[in-house]
């Protein structure tokens, strides 16, 4: 049998269907004995009811109309150039949307490694072993791209980035601690 | 037919600024009574409910259906609340006049309803309750009450795990409960 203290502290969730099967049948069990949980209950009901009615007797006093010209006055302004320019870039760069950046980013790597081969003549071209990494952060991949010059064999490899994984896996552990 | 919201999103991001109306017409109250909850004045609350349907206007290019249309609309309009409340704060006197110029050229009737509505004793004390709650748990509480979300919904709305929305409903509730004792049967 729970105690009223454990009841009271979980009676909000239990309210909100938050709580599991086991204990929810513990609650309910509880309040058909305990008429002081169970005016807890009727308070808490209240309580939710009531906001829920306070605010919505006040949306009720804006008529769409009113709302809509509110909103339609803003987007009929013109917006400052930055924005607009903002707002442009924005789909391009959403992460979703830049699968093309990495086989441009191979393509690029690919081409300064091969400037040898493409203009031999230049004195600035190097002509030793050569490796390079970059990294494409939104997808948090890398790609590595070794060059060995005496064979000509160049290898690609596109890989997760390790850290970021760890950092990602890390983050719902540490946000799983409630905040008061 | 009725389309669904995430049909009228897919003509929104095509130009259609009437499939846009449709969906303001179907969310706008909800998120008008979010807003209100947090920040507990009618001309602040109208003016963020507007702004976060513009901003979801602006951004509707980059919504991909990876989450539903409310709960995008009520996070942009959750922290445009929270942002606004905390500058609000930081410098009331700027703010006061930006409200009150905004008042201005909005035609709205005489009277306010939002102080009528304050004539109702528990309505009144709840919303001097809920004024005293930080914006955050104003937040956990409000959109609990208005659209009856789950702990996960609340929680990708504000960004924070389901324990601390429910350790913050807890919190808020308690508070909520202490001031207005006199008020519930």
């Amino acid at each position: 049998m729970m105690k009223c203290e454990a009841v009271r502290d979980n009676l909000g969730a239990w309210l909100d269907g938050e709580v599991g099967h086991p204990e929810a049948d513990q609650i309910r069990g509880h309040l058909e004995g305990c008429p002081a949980c169970l005016a807890e209950k009727k308070r808490l009901d209240q309580l939710q009811s009531s906001l829920q009615e306070v605010l919505r007797l006040e949306a009720a006093t804006v008529p769409f109309e009113l709302f809509w010209n509110g909103v339609e006055r803003r987007i009929a302004e013109k917006l400052p150039w930055r924005l607009q320019l903002l707002d442009w870039l924005r789909p391009v760069f959403y992460p979703g949307r830049l699968a093309w950046a990495i086989p441009v980013v191979i393509v690029s790597i690919l081409g300064l490694l091969s400037l040898d081969q493409i203009l031999p003549e230049w004195p600035w071209v190097n002509k030793n072993n050569r490796t390079a990494v970059e990294s494409i952060d939104a997808f948090g991949f890398n790609v590595a791209v070794f060059r060995e010059y005496d064979t000509k064999t160049t290898v690609i490899w596109l890989f997760e980035n390790q850290d970021d994984e760890e950092q990602s896996s890390a983050e719902p552990i540490q946000d799983d601690n409630p905040t008061f | 037919m009725q389309l669904s919201d995430w049909e009228l999103v897919q003509k929104c991001q095509t130009g259609d600024v009437g499939a846009f109306q449709e969906l303001v017409a179907r969310h706008y109250s909800k998120v008008f009574m979010v807003v209100l909850g947090i920040l507990n004045q009618r001309e602040d609350a109208l003016e963020i409910a507007q702004e976060a349907f513009f901003r979801a206007f602006r951004k509707i290019n980059g919504f991909r259906g990876g989450a539903t249309f409310y709960t995008w609309i009520y996070r942009i309009a959750v922290n445009l609340s929270i942002d606004f409340q905390r500058r609000q704060k930081r410098n009331p006197t700027e703010f006061r006049e930006t409200v009150d110029d905004v008042a201005e050229n909005q035609t709205e009737s005489e009277s306010d309803p939002y102080r009528d509505l304050q004539r109702s004793e528990l309505g009144k004390q709840m919303l001097a309750a809920i004024d005293d709650l930080t914006p955050d748990h104003k937040a956990v509480i409000v959109l609990r009450a208005v659209e009856g979300l789950s702990y996960r919904e609340i929680s990708r709305i504000l960004g924070c795990s389901e324990g601390t929305v429910m350790s913050r409903l807890h919190y808020a509730r308690k508070k909520l409960q202490e001031k207005l004792t006199p008020f519930l049967s």
